[in-house]
């Protein structure tokens, strides 16, 4: 859109300047001419606002969505740190039940690696020192000819204690309970000297027990924070120690017959 | 530096040995069951570049081991982790004062070695 506003004529110009009418008129007429132009300026003017405004907020809504879209950024950061702290202690637990599961591995590793009953009578006392934390236990297996149990295995037993002999000949009412029920016991009861009594079980059968008498001064958690372990050694210190006392005891009875075999070809 | 390290265990017990083997993968772990046999083997590893030692054991003791270890100008640098079911005051000071560079208790979890482990071979 273009306009033009042609000059007023001067007075020299005017042929007719002495008529103050005529003068007049004309002034008259370029007033509205000025006034249409200037309503045309106007126009122009909204149309090029209305198009500014088209394309950019104002100042004040500029301010409003950046402060929606921070308080949007600020949810999302927080559950992203709601979701690390999940993950963190996630990563927490499965390292300790890794941690767990690895002691528990290793400890039935060692009970059926071996086939020597020696060896296996040192896996156990490497697990109630190394894995329990115990510094004073015994292992029981009963003794169905002499009665009572058989003493296999004790460390750290103070004198005098029932558990100190070759036998135990009962008497630690905790103890008997655990070989007569085969329960596995994890508290101190009246005059007991057990802190825990594991029975040590072959198929259905309680065949012996595992008393821990003492722990490490030094030993964080109680033990009833190893109770997986405990049920471990109830489970299969038994059975790996049998199987390996009656491989023994047929190995020795195999060489003893091998040896005779071998002096009556001999003669 | 690389991330598999050559760690030296001089241990008696057969279950702390296998603890160890799972728990501290992928280190090389090089075994000893006293601290006689752990002299000897020591010459053919001198790129050991830490020793978890036990305290109580047969032929040579764990102390009695250090004390040759911190005597070695080769391998007194080497940083030694005493890991025994010993846990009195007196017993750390003791390991600490004989040039033991940490003193961790048995019963122990795995974080407490590879913290350790992480710590000495770092600076190492």
């Amino acid at each position: 859109m273009s306009a033009t506003l042609s000059k007023p004529p001067l007075a020299a110009e005017r042929g007719d300047a002495s008529s103050p009418k005529l003068a007049e008129a004309k002034l008259s007429e370029a007033l509205a001419q000025l006034r249409s132009l200037l309503g045309e300026a106007q126009q122009l003017a909204e149309v090029v606002q209305q198009k500014v405004m088209g394309s950019r907020k104002t100042p004040a809504a500029a301010v409003r969505a950046d402060a929606a879209r921070i308080e949007e950024l600020e949810r999302m950061l927080e559950a992203s740190q709601r979701d690390q702290q999940e993950l963190s202690d996630q990563l927490v637990d499965a390292e300790n039940l890794a941690g767990k599961l690895m002691s528990l591995y290793v400890a039935t590793y060692q009970l059926h690696v071996s086939l020597d009953p020696v060896e296996v009578q040192n896996a156990i006392a490497e697990i109630a020192k190394d894995l329990l934390g115990a510094s004073s236990f015994a292992l029981l297996i009963k003794d169905d000819v002499e009665g009572g149990c058989e003493v296999a295995l004790s460390q750290g037993v103070r004198d005098g204690s029932r558990f100190a002999g070759q036998h135990y000949m009962g008497g630690d009412a905790t103890v008997d309970a655990t070989l007569a029920d085969g329960i596995l016991r994890l508290e101190q009861q009246g005059e007991s000297e057990a802190l825990a009594a594991v029975p040590l079980r072959v198929e259905e059968a309680t065949v012996g027990a595992i008393v821990i008498l003492r722990l490490l001064d030094h030993k964080a958690t109680p033990l009833s924070e190893d109770r997986d372990i405990l049920d471990l050694l109830a489970a299969h210190a038994a059975s790996a120690l049998f199987a390996a006392r009656v491989y023994s005891k047929t190995d020795r009875k195999l060489r003893t017959l091998q040896s005779l075999v071998n002096l009556i070809r001999g003669a | 530096m690389p991330l598999k390290k050559k760690i030296l265990v001089v241990e008696d017990s057969k279950l702390v040995h296998k603890m160890y083997e799972l728990m501290l993968r992928p280190h090389e772990i090089v075994h000893c069951y006293d601290g006689h046999e752990a002299l000897q083997n020591l010459g053919d590893h001198p790129d050991t570049e830490l020793i978890l030692l036990d305290l109580n054991m047969p032929r040579m003791s764990g102390l009695e081991f250090l004390g040759h270890i911190k005597a070695d100008p080769v391998f007194s640098l080497i940083p030694v982790v005493i890991v025994s079911t010993e846990g009195k005051e007196e017993d750390t000071q003791r390991g600490l004062e004989a040039g033991a560079a940490a003193y961790i208790t048995k019963p122990f979890q795995r974080e407490d070695i590879v913290e350790v482990i992480t710590r000495l071979t770092k600076t190492a």
